[in-house]
């Protein structure tokens, strides 16, 4: 129970707090040249409050949304927000400007919005599978301790892991900080275009397509290695086709925004 | 980055947990495995406890405890078995540890060969149960590295704020430090990395004070030095004039230049006078009605050269001040008026006392001054766009007003004059209370 319910809330909070980070860390590196783009943090906790209340809401209609179109509506759902997600964070990192923008004004109101509604997505995802997880747990009186003490001990593992990076890539250059930053974002949205794919075709809204690799035996998905790549970069042992091709198409689109091209080959941009 | 503090808590704590935390789950990982062995331990030692028993004994109600179950099996007959165990052979006969099904449980089963007896001693414990006790004996050793977190957390905080206090008073000084104050900083205990900086700043402070005094100096050395060539200047002008019998109209350009320039040197050295560090005031009771009258009186010959009305109101009012600096500042309002109101104009000076304050008001009907220009007047310097040609002026008057009357802890505004036109100065100066 504690080992189950270690690996369950790690693999979404990983997921979350990673994501939280590089998008902390994009704004800050961006603001540095361009104070007026997110002039305060307030965003992160209208994010995260929107996030926390999505998820329990989500949770708790899951019964009744898991019946929509002829009973895969959870799986249609969550594609609906990973493929949402991509879109909102392509218009942020598409937004991203040389001008300085002054708060408040349009642009900035538009990419305090996509990140607020990219982070809630996200919490309310992974918040909503934990809730989930934690009610179906309730009722067995003998394992709320230790499922608890593991949530606990996973989350605290997720979020310390999230802090950690976020400040040894404040620690470097910033255009290596940034470059970095933007291939996990980039990583992250393959990751999310790969999951609504999977879903996708769970749902029979997809073909189904041949399996490209089967990697489960060198590097299972769910070792502690396999969940943390999982989290970093999208990692899959057995990846379809259109998987595959969807995550190269997410991953290839951030890359060819102007913030990403000017940070990896240091132009004036950013 | 942001805040040291925030920076140093955070990843502190961030690498605290992720270690820690870690650690546990590896412990957990390692203790279950030893709990296994164990609880292995015991299921061996308790078939040997079963194969010593005297199976006569044994009937369908003997149970050796809720978890554990067994059979004693003789040529492919049960010839034993506990209260839990099936009629059938619950593992086969192999010998060894293994896993077996039944009763809707999962069980860790063990079988061993009596050759003694020549029989088959099979025992099983219900993994489920086994685990449950191994996970909770686990949790209760990893539990205190949870419930410690809050507390290490806050004994770092406590210990970051106050490794950086020096750095805070630090901050908290030169933040809280006035425009013109120049002493060194003083930190309670100076930590050795910081000493350099503070030596620094200190050393800093130390020069911009010596330059800001010798800038200051310069300037009041200089006028005073030029005091005394100018008055020669003056009195050789004046000879020459004696001596030629004429007044051309270059001699007269010479002479202006003359009052000009003392004029110029006279108010510089005002200046510095009024300068918060320079004056010494004596301040006591003095009463502005007649300060006003003794200054009218000996400016009056040049109104009166220009024709201009002069009109003094009020009465006798007390305020606490400096008579000489407040002498300074009527003469340089009323000379301003005198200066810029054209030959024929009125001036008109108002004093009234009230509960709030005294107020000193000195008007003209003269071109006045511009909405734009009238919080600029008070700078060194500076000339009104309508200072015109005929007048003489050097931009400090109305400086050292401003001075005179920040002594005074009084309140200079421009308003517009009652006459219609013109302006008017208002000094109010604060009442008794104040």
């Amino acid at each position: 129970m504690f080992l189950t319910s270690v690996i369950l809330v790690l693999q979404e909070i990983l997921e979350a707090a990673l994501l939280l980070s590089m998008l902390l860390l994009v704004t800050r590196l961006i603001e540095s040249g361009n104070k007026g783009l997110i002039a305060n943090r307030t965003w992160i906790w209208s994010a995260l409050a929107c996030g926390v209340l999505l998820a329990w809401s989500y949770a708790l209609y899951m019964p009744v949304i898991a019946e929509w179109f002829d009973y895969v509506g959870q799986e249609v759902t969550n594609a609906a927000c990973q493929l949402l997600t991509i879109v909102l964070l392509l218009v942020f990192i598409y937004g991203i400007k040389n001008q300085v923008e002054l708060p408040g004004s349009a642009h900035t109101l538009v990419a305090s919005f996509c990140l607020i509604v990219v982070v809630a997505l996200a919490i309310m995802r992974e918040g909503s599978e934990i809730v989930l997880y934690l009610r179906g747990i309730m009722g067995q009186p003998e394992a709320v301790s230790p499922v608890l003490l593991g949530a606990a001990l996973a989350t605290g593992i997720g979020v310390s892991c999230g802090i950690l990076l976020y400040y040894l890539l404040i620690a470097l250059k910033r255009h290596i900080a940034l470059r970095v930053a933007l291939v996990l974002l980039a990583f992250f949205a393959g990751n999310m275009a790969s999951q609504a794919v999977l879903l996708l075709t769970q749902a029979d809204w997809a073909p189904y397509t041949s399996q490209v690799w089967d990697s489960s035996a060198l590097l299972p998905e769910y070792s502690v290695a396999g969940q943390l790549l999982y989290a970093l970069v999208g990692y899959e042992a057995t990846p379809s086709l259109l998987q595959l091709a969807a995550y190269v198409g997410a991953f290839l689109m951030i890359a060819a925004s102007p913030v990403f091209r000017s940070a990896w080959f240091r132009q004036d941009l950013v | 980055m942001t805040s040291i503090r925030k920076f140093l808590i955070l990843a502190i704590v961030a690498t605290l947990i992720l270690f820690n935390f870690i650690a546990a789950l590896r412990g957990y990982q390692s203790s279950m495995f030893e709990a296994e062995t164990l609880f292995d331990n015991q299921l061996l030692d308790l078939s040997r406890l079963v194969s010593n028993l005297d199976e006569s004994r044994i009937n369908g109600e003997f149970r050796l405890g809720n978890n554990v179950a067994f059979q004693i099996w003789d040529n492919d007959q049960l010839v034993a078995a506990s209260f839990h165990a099936p009629q059938d052979l619950i593992t086969p006969l192999l010998g060894g540890f293994e896993y077996s099904n039944f009763e809707g449980y999962r069980w860790r089963t063990y079988t061993r060969h009596d050759d003694v007896r020549n029989r088959w001693v099979i025992v099983a414990e219900r993994t489920d149960l086994r685990f449950i006790l191994a996970e909770n004996v686990v949790l209760e050793s990893i539990s205190p590295i949870l419930v410690g977190i809050p507390i290490v957390g806050l004994v770092i905080w406590v210990v970051v704020s106050f490794g950086l206090s020096p750095l805070t008073q630090l901050s908290s000084q030169l933040g809280r430090k006035k425009v013109g104050d120049l002493s060194p900083i003083e930190l309670r205990q100076t930590p050795s990395e910081l000493e350099p900086v503070l030596q620094s700043v200190n050393g800093f402070i130390n020069r911009l004070s010596l330059a800001l005094e010798r800038e200051k100096r310069f300037s009041a050395d200089a006028a005073h030095e030029l005091r005394t060539p100018i008055s020669a200047l003056k009195i050789q002008l004046h000879n020459l004039q004696q001596e030629l019998g004429t007044k051309s109209d270059a001699f007269v350009d010479l002479q202006q230049g003359v009052e000009r320039m003392q004029h110029l040197v006279e108010q510089l050295l005002s200046l510095y006078r009024s300068t918060p560090d320079q004056f010494a005031a004596e301040c006591r009771s003095v009463d502005l009605h007649e300060i006003t009258q003794d200054v009218v009186a000996r400016y009056y010959p040049m109104i009166e050269a220009r024709e201009q009305s002069l009109e003094l109101e009020g009465e006798r009012c007390l305020i606490s001040g400096d008579r000489f600096a407040l002498e300074t500042l009527i003469t340089n309002l009323l000379s301003n008026a005198g200066k810029y109101t054209h030959a024929g104009g009125n001036i008109r000076l108002k004093i009234s006392s009230a509960e709030s304050g005294a107020q000193l008001v000195v008007e003209d009907d003269g071109p006045g001054i511009s909405n734009e220009e009238r919080h600029r007047v008070f700078d060194r310097f500076y000339r009104t766009g309508n200072s015109g040609s005929k007048a003489t002026g050097c931009g400090l008057g109305l400086t050292i007003v401003k001075h005179i009357a920040d002594l005074h802890g009084a309140h200079v505004t421009v308003e517009d004059s009652s006459f219609g036109r013109g302006v008017a100065f208002r000094v109010a100066f604060p009442g008794a209370g104040a």
